[in-house]
């Protein structure tokens, strides 16, 4: 990982999307950071965290988004510069503060949050466009367009922030927050943080500073014109600028890596002289005049924007109130059906339509060779889905929640929530998962199918959550369940850290994000406090894990918890040797035959078996196969050996 | 031979309310799993053809095929098969009264098969502390003994069979109702592959059967009796006309009407009381009798083991009157002539006699 505290201005560094967000944090003098991981933003704090100590900063991952928000706020209200990372899906936990926090302003540090957009929801459960939340909230909303805009568009938002006394959006998508670019740096100041709450109270001034949204009328009012101010600062702002001829045929109008795409697309075809580009960094509110200075350059304006048409309705919104003798071009884009309103946009869809457009064929490659090319890339790839890893203990522990919701007969069922489990869904949790909605929804859910039971409905629910989701969102709903006797149970696959994101420490952890000792918070004290009853297995012991499940089932009652606990193997595999070295002995494998049919790579499916097709036995890939010795127990001849390694 | 796979299993025995829960099926095979009184499909075998369905007693069983093989001799179409000899008998021992049910005859026996080294274990039904039956090999007369009396659920027995290594060289005696028998005797037929030797199976003993009772009635015993401290159930015969449930120090008796609801519909089916293909079969003396065992010999190795038995005292017989035979007859063709009705009504075609491979003039006799 580079140095992102590195002193050396004017130097260029090579520096991933997310690095060069948090180097231009440094830049800009923050003294607080905060985030709740999420892909694709875990980087920011992530390589923020291992600096703040030589920075002189605090930094810390906080339980959930609204509180990392909050906190960033508070250090705001003292006058200390702070920042706030989260992914699209972290901005809805944290709009409900941030809907106020708008009304009320800032104390005198800049507060500036980073949502990390995925488009195409690589890494998500939604795609959805953070950009509508800065809008609706009332958040003034930047975009980069390459790495050295990540940097110093963040550096000049807190700048920004303090001027018009309001919190600023920095929005990038997952091309621009995981790709690397060289980025130029600038110099790291040298200040001292001073942390002070001004009461501002004194005789000529009874009133003490409070921040709040009252009267709401006249803060609202307040609000609109820091949002003025804002857009006056966008309409001369850097970060938007026009490529291309006076007089262009087409006229795309684009901003964050949709730029890059779009010049990349112009030069493919040679439209150089054809094709203008007005890139826009300052989305919102819309630098109308400077849009409007450009509107006469073409007669056909396509946006080409990720995801919601949001550029493309806030230009045709603004064009629909100009005068009547202003030029009327045609726009194309999401309205018009020719960009999808959905997925990612990449180089070969752009292309398509643009070279459809301007009445050109274009033909990538050897469509003979493409397929070739295709093939022969296939047969380096493993025939495999996505799965959890060899000696994963979620496989394991899905494997007895399979087991007892079988055994116990009433057609229980699963309701899933946000981490690596979510994998659950599929075959490598044997499609145990049959909800899935956002952090803490598994519990949640469970709520209300727990108290189902005068309706007639008698399917167990096991609501599953993992350590971090346990502590991010799920006790408010233990909370609920156990209160008001919802029949469920809480299964916590506690795999010791936020393992999905990076083992981002949480507060079942001993240290926090900057290595220093932090105070544990034992998750099946909190529960037991709350008066559930809590079990505690290991995932790995099958046999124990069933009958602990089958036995709360069977006993019914209000919500309870079973925690998994098992620490993830690749935390396990970096630390330890693997406990076994695993065989299968092939004069006892059976194979496809009656009294197996494959279960340990057909449907146990861990990565470290694989199936020897020619000979029809079971194998280990001995590469991958971390020596849990979880399959040993599975296998019904007892033909996968465990030997103690 | 008729070959299926699982997914039929399910579709034309367990779902269609034939299962028996015999574990015939189970035990050798990790989808299938009895669990409190039921075969649960813990994942899809994706086989076309498999043991669970070629040995359940459920599926069709070509009778002359099974009664060549088990008994050596063509299929006998009279009231209770193959008999060679029949009697009263009853154990000499107090100890195996004290637990056993009625006469005690069939824990002398496997008392004396174990110590004669004739088996070294036997595949038996015991029950948990909450009275569950599950399949268990017994390899001594204590633990023989602690799988004396009756569970009136289905108890997988088979299971604890199938679950045997394949390279498993110990000799065996299996003790099991009618269904496990017939389960046993098509494996004895058509011998299990990836599994135990079927032909260390030396011994079966079987044991008379109305029916079984299942469904509701485990929660109905939950909810009734403090099960971890029952010693013994029992049905006593007529007059008599109770459930009786003992403790160690007490008896509770519950009203045969009360758990008639719970009888299972599989047993409806059941065209066999007397374990047919048993190399003895056991039931009680009935009231005329009470503390004896009624015992039809039927194979060789059952002769063989009963003269043993009374050589070495381990039991005490008497000749059986030639009325209680014409009773036992007459309930044996009943259980017949009811299963026959049960499956035609079932299928609506008297032609099809589901797992029942008889001749169709063996059926229309019955029907009569």
């Amino acid at each position: 990982m580079p140095d992102i505290a590195i002193d050396a201005p004017g130097t260029s560094q090579l520096f991933m999307g997310n690095e060069a967000i948090a180097r231009g944090a440094l830049e800009a003098g923050i003294g607080f950071a905060t985030a709740y991981p999420g892909t694709p933003s875990s980087e920011i704090l992530g390589s923020l965290a291992p600096v703040a100590k030589k920075m002189g900063i605090y930094a810390e991952w906080s339980v959930n988004e609204i509180v990392a928000t909050e906190a960033a706020a508070g250090a705001s209200l003292a006058g200390v510069r702070a920042i706030t990372a989260m992914k699209q899906l972290g901005v809805n936990v944290a709009s409900d503060f941030l809907s106020i926090l708008v009304m009320s302003g800032l104390g005198k540090g800049g507060l500036v949050l980073v949502s990390c957009d995925d488009p195409g929801a690589i890494s998500s459960d939604n795609e959805e466009d953070a950009r509508n939340l800065a809008k609706s909230l009332g958040m003034p909303l930047v975009e980069p367009g390459n790495f050295q805009e990540a940097k110093d568009m963040t550096k000049w938002l807190f700048d920004l922030s303090e001027e018009i006394d309001n919190i600023c959006m920095l929005r990038s998508v997952t091309r621009i927050a995981h790709s690397r670019g060289n980025v130029k740096l600038g110099e790291l100041p040298k200040k001292e943080h001073k942390a002070y709450f001004d009461q501002i109270h004194d005789l000529r001034n009874v009133m003490p500073t409070k921040f709040m949204p009252h009267p709401v009328p006249s803060h609202h009012a307040a609000l609109l014109q820091k949002l003025e101010k804002a857009r006056e600062r966008f309409e001369s702002s850097p970060f938007n600028w026009y490529l291309g001829p006076d007089k262009a045929d087409l006229l795309i109008i684009t901003c964050g890596s949709c730029w890059l795409y779009s010049r990349d697309v112009v030069k493919e075809l040679k439209l150089e002289d054809k094709v203008g580009i007005l890139k826009l960094g300052t989305l919102w509110p819309l630098p109308e005049k400077f849009v409007e200075k450009h509107l006469n350059k073409s007669q056909k304006i396509l946006f080409v924007e990720e995801v919601d048409p949001f550029l493309e309705r806030s230009v045709m919104e603004m064009a629909a109130s100009l005068p009547s003798d202003s030029p009327r071009p045609t726009f194309y884009g999401k309205r018009s059906g020719h960009l999808n309103a959905y997925g990612e946009m990449d180089q070969d869809v752009l292309i398509k339509v643009i070279a459809s457009m301007t009445g050109l064929t274009y033909q990538p490659r050897d469509i003979e060779y493409g397929k070739k090319a295709e093939d022969a890339a296939k047969s380096y790839v493993p025939e495999r889905s996505i799965a959890f890893c060899p000696g994963c203990p979620h496989r394991a522990a899905f494997w007895s929640i399979k087991n007892a919701l079988k055994l116990d007969g009433r057609n229980g069922f699963v309701t899933g929530d946000i981490g690596c489990y979510g994998l659950a869904l599929r075959p490598t949790g044997f499609y145990q998962s049959r909800s899935h909605y956002c952090m803490g929804s598994g519990a949640g859910v469970a709520n209300g199918l727990g108290k189902l039971g005068q309706y007639g409905f008698n399917q167990p629910v096991l609501a599953v959550c993992g350590d971090s989701t346990f502590y991010h969102a799920t006790v408010p709903a233990l909370i609920n369940g156990v209160h008001n006797q919802s029949n469920f149970i809480l299964i916590i696959l506690d795999n010791s850290g936020t393992a999905m994101t990076g083992f981002q420490p949480h507060p079942g952890s001993e240290l926090n994000a900057m290595g220093e000792p932090a105070k544990f918070i034992s998750m099946e004290d909190l529960c037991r406090s709350m008066g559930a009853h809590v079990e505690i297995c290991d995932p790995f012991d099958l046999k124990n894990t069933t009958a602990t499940l089958l036995e709360m089932m069977a006993e019914g009652g209000g919500a309870k918890v079973v925690v998994m606990r098992r620490q993830c193997e690749l935390i396990r595999g970096r630390k330890e040797k693997p406990p076994y070295k695993v065989h299968v002995d092939p004069d006892e494998c059976i194979g496809e035959a009656c009294g197996c049919d494959r279960l340990c790579t057909r449907v146990f499916y861990c990565p470290g078996l694989i199936w020897d097709k020619e000979n029809g036995k079971s194998k280990i890939d001995e590469v991958i196969c971390t020596g849990c010795g979880v399959c040993a127990d599975i296998c019904p001849q007892g033909a996968i050996v465990k030997e103690a390694a | 031979m008729e070959a299926k796979g699982a997914r039929e299993l399910f579709e034309r025995v367990i779902d269609a309310g034939l299962c028996a829960s015999c574990g015939g099926c189970a035990g050798g095979c990790p989808y299938l799993l009895p669990y409190r009184g039921r075969i649960v499909l813990m994942d899809n075998c994706l086989l076309s053809e498999g043991q669970c369905y070629q040995y359940c007693p459920r599926t069709f069983t070509d009778m002359e095929a099974v009664s060549q093989k088990v008994l050596g001799v063509s299929f006998s179409e009279d009231e209770f098969d193959i008999v060679r000899e029949i009697f009263l008998a009853r154990s000499t021992d107090a100890e195996i009264h004290e637990k056993g049910q009625d006469g005690g005859a069939v824990t002398a026996l496997l008392s004396v098969a174990l110590a004669e080294g004739i088996i070294d274990g036997v595949v038996e039904t015991k029950m948990d502390d909450n009275k569950i039956p599950h399949g268990f090999i017994a390899r001594n007369r204590e633990e023989l003994l602690e799988c004396a009396g009756v569970s009136y659920e289905p108890s997988p027995v088979l299971e604890a069979l199938n679950r045997l290594p394949q390279e498993s060289a110990e000799k065996l005696g299996i003790v099991g109702l009618p269904c496990h028998v017939a389960s046993v005797s098509k494996m004895k037929t058509y011998p299990p592959k990836n599994r135990m030797n079927i032909d260390n199976v030396k011994l079966v003993i079987g044991l008379f059967c109305g029916w079984e009772l299942s469904g509701g009635f485990r929660q109905f015993l939950e909810e009734n009796f403090d099960l971890p401290q029952v010693v013994k159930f029992d049905i006593p015969h007529h007059p008599a006309h109770t459930f009786d449930v003992y403790t160690k120090s007490d008896k509770k008796s519950v009203e045969l009407e009360d758990i008639g609801q719970y009888i299972s519909e599989a047993c409806s089916y059941c065209w066999d009381m007397t374990a047919e293909f048993a190399d003895i079969s056991v039931g009680s003396g009935r009231a005329k009798f009470k503390g004896w065992n009624t015992a039809v010999v039927r194979t060789k190795a059952g002769a063989e083991l009963m003269d043993i038995a009374r050589k070495k005292g381990a039991l005490e017989t008497q000749p059986i009157p030639i009325e209680s035979i014409d009773n036992l007859k007459r309930a044996s063709l009943n259980k017949k002539k009811k299963a026959l009705s049960s499956i035609i009504a079932k299928t609506g075609d008297k032609k099809n006699l589901l797992y029942l491979g008889i001749s169709q003039d063996l059926a229309n006799k019955l029907l009569v």
